[in-house]
């Protein structure tokens, strides 16, 4: 690492520039919005202080919204991260075909959201859904399971949908993480230490951990930010199983008009995955945000 | 290299991988294939029917599917909208290769000062980066389209490129340079022995160093643009302007339109980008396996 006395500008202001556009404003805004009292329906725009946060707080949705977000997030996070990553280490060995399985690891990548959740939406129907299908064949099931209508499966469905989105980003960062250690230290590792568990959790684990953690970190903020796929494919239900709180952003923005409320769930979404990632890099010290 | 495995353990697992991956979008291909009403009948299946190309034909030509010209058929069933998929294509393509190629060229040296020096205020602008993509993107929505609205970039498609560079540029510059940390320290001090500008450091040697790594960034780019819907929907303007997320946001969400149609159109919307992001994706699987960056 080397030291310089000057900031430099030519190389960070490009990168800084168009984010720092695209945020200062429109987030100032949205602050400004959360503590005021803004609906379409009423004239006038007073300011009410903290009231839209009480409000959006004690409503009846928040409990339920938060919990489901939460779960939602622990679950796809790292399901997201510790599938990514046995997939990466697979594929980096060669086998007949290998080549198709590393180019079809990236087909959910390239669908847009509304797609995907059109598939998994046929996966999961109880008459024609594939998966009541097999299973019915295998003789595990007897009757359909109605997987987005039942509130015990509904959440556990749309999160496997979620990570199925997110499994090729999270493989081609790890395989590209793996592929940058050196090739004689694995070498070495290979001959001094035969069991392969712990030359992963001493050798190769170290080597990729700031790439996990930020692969963590990422996913959890997608995670716990996004909706769009869930809406898609149950609408927030059966009741309130699978209503998440960043849906709640929308929902009190563009259907309910009270673009105040909207804002403040917004920042308390922000002061969660604020502090969920900051749990993160600190149960997983590693390099990536340091100035070792 | 890794160790061997039993090759019917290599099997199992490539299998299981092919088939939570790519399953589902098989399942849309064989929907394209056959008319409803043998996607829906639990009696007759591809295999008794044959395949059936003329939801495709649709899309390309305009000619109705026979099925719909037949008397009583349900005439709710076609939808224009999976006509304009092959364009939006195009403008989806348009909008993602540009947004790639800015956040590379914009996000890369940030990244290299970002992982190789200590400077003031580098904690400050790092924290920034980092923590502006927190708050959620629905909360932006209003006030970034009275921004553009006010730059006269709503219904263009530089507007769009214009978002999705910025939503993209914060995790382009912390990938990046978590790869370029990687790059022995060696390396940049036999360049300084030799006076290399900070420059030369990193045109001629972090970037090619790290260069099937930039190639993963950019694809990250790429696929983030490519498949964001929100900020493309408001800020998109006519047919002329809409990229695939928001057409097929558009399909997917009609009901009244037929399975078939609904699959064909995914079907013509995936093909395209998978053969380009497969090609990008082989040359940096070849660069990340074939050399490993020697330190």
């Amino acid at each position: 690492m080397w030291t310089s006395n000057r900031f430099p500008a030519l190389w960070l202001l490009p990168a800084l520039l168009p984010v720092i556009l695209m945020t200062v404003y429109p987030i100032g805004h949205a602050l400004w919005t959360s503590l005021h009292e803004v609906m379409i329906l009423f004239p006038g725009e007073p300011f009410v202080g903290l009231k839209n946060y009480q409000r959006v707080v004690a409503s009846n949705y928040f409990g339920d919204a938060l919990r489901n977000s939460l779960v939602f997030t622990l679950i796809a996070a790292p399901s997201v991260v510790i599938l990514g990553t046995l997939i990466a280490l697979f594929l980096r060995r060669r086998f007949f075909g290998c080549e198709v399985v590393r180019s079809v690891v990236l087909l959910p990548w390239v669908l847009p959201g509304a797609i995907s959740a059109v598939l998994w939406v046929w996966v999961f129907h109880p008459s024609f859904g594939i998966l009541n299908g097999i299973l019915r064949d295998l003789g595990l099931i007897d009757t359909s399971v109605p997987w987005l209508t039942n509130p015990q499966t509904a959440l556990l469905a749309v999160a496997a949908a979620h990570v199925w989105t997110q499994i090729p980003f999270a493989v081609i960062l790890l395989m590209a993480a793996l592929s940058a250690i050196n090739a004689e230290t694995l070498e070495a590792a290979a001959i001094d230490c035969r069991n392969p568990a712990k030359r992963f959790r001493y050798i190769v684990f170290p080597e990729i951990k700031a790439m996990i953690v930020l692969l963590l970190v990422y996913n959890a903020l997608t995670a716990f930010t996004s909706y769009d796929l869930v809406y898609a494919m149950t609408g927030g239900g059966p009741g309130t199983a699978t209503t998440l709180l960043s849906f709640q952003i929308w929902r009190e923005s563009f259907s309910m008009y009270d673009f105040g409320a909207g804002s403040a769930v917004a920042f308390i979404v922000v002061v969660i995955s604020a502090v969920l990632i900051a749990a993160i890099t600190k149960t997983l010290p590693s390099d990536l945000f340091g100035s070792s | 290299m890794p160790g061997r495995l039993h090759p019917i353990l290599t099997f199992t697992f490539a299998a299981l991988i092919l088939l939570f991956t790519g399953g589902p979008v098989l399942l849309s291909l064989y929907g394209s294939l056959v008319p409803d009403r043998v996607l829906l009948s639990p009696d007759r299946s591809i295999l008794t029917e044959g395949p059936n190309f003329e939801s495709y034909r649709y899309v390309f030509t305009g000619q109705l599917p026979d099925s719909y010209l037949q008397e009583s058929a349900n005439r709710a069933m076609i939808s224009d909208a999976a006509r304009q998929v092959p364009g939006a294509l195009v403008n989806s393509s348009v909008n993602a290769l540009a947004a790639m190629i800015l956040n590379l060229i914009l996000g890369a040296p940030a990244a290299f000062v970002f992982a190789r020096y200590l400077f003031p205020g580098k904690k400050l602008s790092f924290l920034y980066l980092i923590l502006s993509p927190l708050v959620p993107a629905v909360a932006l929505v209003t006030p970034i389209y009275m921004m553009l609205e006010w730059l006269g970039l709503v219904g263009t498609q530089i507007g769009i490129i214009l978002v999705h560079t910025a939503r993209a540029l914060p995790f382009t510059v912390l990938i990046l340079s978590v790869f370029f940390r990687k790059i022995p320290t060696e390396v940049f001090e036999a360049a300084e022995l030799d006076h290399c500008s900070r420059f030369q450091a990193f045109w001629r040697i972090a970037l090619p160093l790290a260069l099937p790594s930039v190639g993963a960034t950019g694809l990250f780019a790429f696929m983030l643009s490519y498949s964001e819907y929100m900020f493309a929907m408001i800020l998109s303007g006519d047919a002329g302007t809409r990229p695939v997320s928001v057409v097929m946001a558009a399909l997917a969400r009609n009901t009244d339109v037929s399975w078939s149609l609904l699959n064909t159109g995914i079907f013509i919307a995936i093909v395209p980008t998978l053969v380009l992001v497969v090609l990008v994706w082989r040359f940096v699987v070849e660069g990340l396996i074939g050399s490993a960056v020697k330190g």
